[in-house]
């Protein structure tokens, strides 16, 4: 949705939670609602977040990723470049379950935070996104995407009423 | 309790300038300790230099000791790595209330530990210049590393849990360096900025950042189980007597995490120290930190007295000479280590107002650092020392060259803490402000009590 974001900043979470329901009953949908704070505050109890979180997916997906690059690099190793030792097997399990084990980890680890990452949407520099620094001090941005015009002034005026101050609207990303 | 949940329970300005001194105030005391590192350091690097270009023969290695303090400070550095990303990830899933002013010091801990232990089988090689054979990539030699030594388990190991750790440390400051970002300018700016990645606190940000701190926390546990596991097995695959034991995984990983303990005290008393974090860093992460260190040792104690309890009962004359040599010519490393590790740390760390003094529980901490060095002493000089053939015993011991490196390992390890203070934060500022929001003052009765609320989410938006 293109649009404008309406910004309003609070100093308690009760005030922005009714900001959050006003903006709700303009109407707006609940995935163009979103608080900044400093401190994580509990789905629900401001705003919501509809979006389901999918990397976890991502990681368990590399985790078997890495495992197959393990055993890969191990077997490979084995049959490529063979050590022949009296008595004992070319292609040897527990090394391999070793090797293994410690790619996969590796790969999930590092899934971890690129996946995480590109679903938080960091590292997008480029992009506008609103941002107001003096959460840091304690406030409360709770933040819409609108439409510019009725729906921005309507937004707007909803969190003056429920306390905001500072409110504005600017151009940008949620 | 009031109408309104303020998020900021406290002075926000003040709190933030009182755990980020570290990144605002440099005294001539930090330049002057860096100054003296740095000599240090350099005195090590051309020390290595000579012994790379003269050979190994410059240190006191010999026949039958191969592997003296240069791999005794491997284990060491890779064993105090071991508690720093452990205790953060378990207090983490844990939910332990008290975990945040620790979490970043102990992960900290981790990567510089590992970093400077990393170096050590480097170092070791013999021809140093030709560490690359080592890595597996096609080449015209036709070597390639052989997956089915211990030692290769151990590249991969500690190359997955360094790689891990670092993300560790680096994600749990994402949301401080966007704090720093915001309150800071010139190129302090510009990094912050960089490597906050355009975190800003937003609901969906916070929810995914948890769910993947969760991750890291569930994944890092094992890899680090792993990492001592398979540098015991460095030792425990030969057959050594003294190292060739089924106990050595679980015992060296309860001396890493033992020593990893009392590390993570250390460094948490340096800064509090130093940066005048007392407010921060009380006398309860003292006592807690104390008790998982009292337990450690008991631990600890319980699996050196199996060890040579089967030993001693057995008597196989190759594995009884070794223990024998503990009362001879290694009788007073012997001693500093059952001292250091046991006799003197357990009973004091069992009393409250030790763990509850943080000089006591430094003094204490030291103990054990030195103790659980005596020990690696004793698993790799003293096996080796006796090993089978009694014609070929030999006692080692380290010359300047060996004490040089180790010198300089100590001071690069102090010299990337110092660096880190100056430019990260070294506390975990929005964990600590979280617990603050979380926290309110309940009277029950003519007392007053902390209550903490805790969120957990059970479904679609349904909070607890």
């Amino acid at each position: 949705m293109s649009g404008v974001v309406v910004i309003g900043l609070f100093d308690g979470v009760e005030k922005a939670a009714r900001a959050g329901k006003a903006l709700r009953s303009l109407p707006l949908p609940a995935g163009n609602i979103t608080t900044i704070s400093g401190v994580p505050l509990p789905d629900g109890a401001v705003c919501e977040d509809p979006r389901p979180i999918r990397f976890p997916r991502v990681v368990i997906a590399a985790w078997f990723v890495g495992a197959l690059a393990g055993l890969g690099l191990a077997l490979a190793t084995y049959l490529l470049y063979p050590l022949i030792t009296a008595g004992k097997a070319i292609v040897s399990i527990p090394p391999t379950l070793i090797v293994t084990y410690e790619i996969a980890m590796l790969f999930a680890l590092m899934a971890t935070l690129i996946a995480g990452a590109l679903e938080m949407g960091l590292g997008r520099f480029k992009a506008r996104k609103v941002h107001d620094p003096r959460i840091h001090e304690g406030k409360i941005a709770v933040c819409a995407l609108v439409e510019p015009g009725d729906q921005a002034r309507r937004a707007a005026g909803a969190l003056t009423e429920a306390g905001g101050t500072e409110v504005r609207v600017e151009e940008g990303e949620l | 309790m009031s109408g309104e949940h303020l998020l900021a329970r406290t002075d926000e300005a003040q709190l933030f300038r009182d755990l980020s001194r570290s990144n605002q105030v440099t005294t001539w005391r930090w330049f002057a300790g860096m100054g003296i590192l740095a000599l240090v350091l350099l005195w090590g690097i051309g020390v290595f230099v000579y012994m790379m270009t003269t050979g190994m023969g410059v240190t006191g290695l010999n026949r039958p000791v191969f592997w003296g303090v240069l791999i005794v400070n491997f284990v060491f550095w890779i064993g105090l790595s071991h508690s720093g990303t452990l205790i953060s990830a378990i207090l983490r899933l844990t939910h332990a209330t008290w975990r945040a002013p620790i979490l970043r010091a102990a992960e900290a801990m981790t990567a510089f530990s590992l970093l400077v232990g990393a170096l050590f089988p480097l170092i070791h090689l013999g021809r140093n210049w030709r560490f690359y054979y080592t890595i597996p990539y096609p080449n015209e030699r036709g070597l390639w590393p052989n997956m089915r030594s211990p030692l290769m388990w151990d590249a991969v190991a500690i190359n997955t849990y360094l790689l891990g750790s670092l993300t560790f440390l680096y994600v749990g400051m994402i949301p401080d360096l966007a704090l720093l970002r915001d309150n800071s300018t010139g190129w302090r700016r510009k990094l912050y900025s960089i490597l906050s990645l355009g975190f800003r606190g937003t609901h969906a940000e916070w929810r995914r950042y948890h769910v993947a701190s969760t991750f890291f926390a569930i994944l890092i546990i094992p890899v680090a189980v792993s990492v001592h596991s398979i540098v015991s097995w460095d030792f425990a695959m030969a057959k050594v007597p003294g190292w060739h034991s089924t106990i050595f995984a679980p015992y060296f990983v309860v001396g890493a995490i033992f020593s990893g303990i009392a590390g993570v005290i250390l460094v948490m008393a340096v800064l509090r120290r130093v940066f005048r974090l007392e407010k921060a860093l009380t006398p309860l992460h003292f006592d807690n930190l104390g008790k998982l260190l009292c337990t450690m040792s008991l631990l600890w104690g319980y699996f050196y007295f199996t060890e040579f309890l089967t030993v001693w009962y057995n008597r196989n004359p190759e594995e009884w000479e070794v223990f024998r040599s503990y009362g001879k010519s290694f009788l007073p490393v012997f001693l500093l280590m059952i001292t250091c590790n046991f006799i003197v740390p357990f009973p004091l760390l069992c009393l409250r107002r030790v763990r509850r003094s943080v000089p006591a529980i430094f003094g204490v901490s030291l103990l054990v650092i030195v103790g659980m060095y005596s020990e690696r002493v004793l698993i790799v000089v003293a096996s080796l020392a006796r090993r089978n053939d009694p014609f070929i015993w030999h006692n080692y011991f380290p010359t300047w060259v060996e004490l040089s490196i180790t010198a300089a390992s100590f001071a690069m390890f102090t010299m990337l803490y110092m660096v880190f203070s100056k430019i990260f934060p070294i506390m975990a500022i929005s964990e600590i402000k979280e617990r603050l929001f979380h926290t309110t003052e309940r009277a029950i009765g003519n007392a007053t009590a902390e209550a903490i609320a805790r969120v957990e989410e059970h479904g679609e938006g349904e909070v607890k």
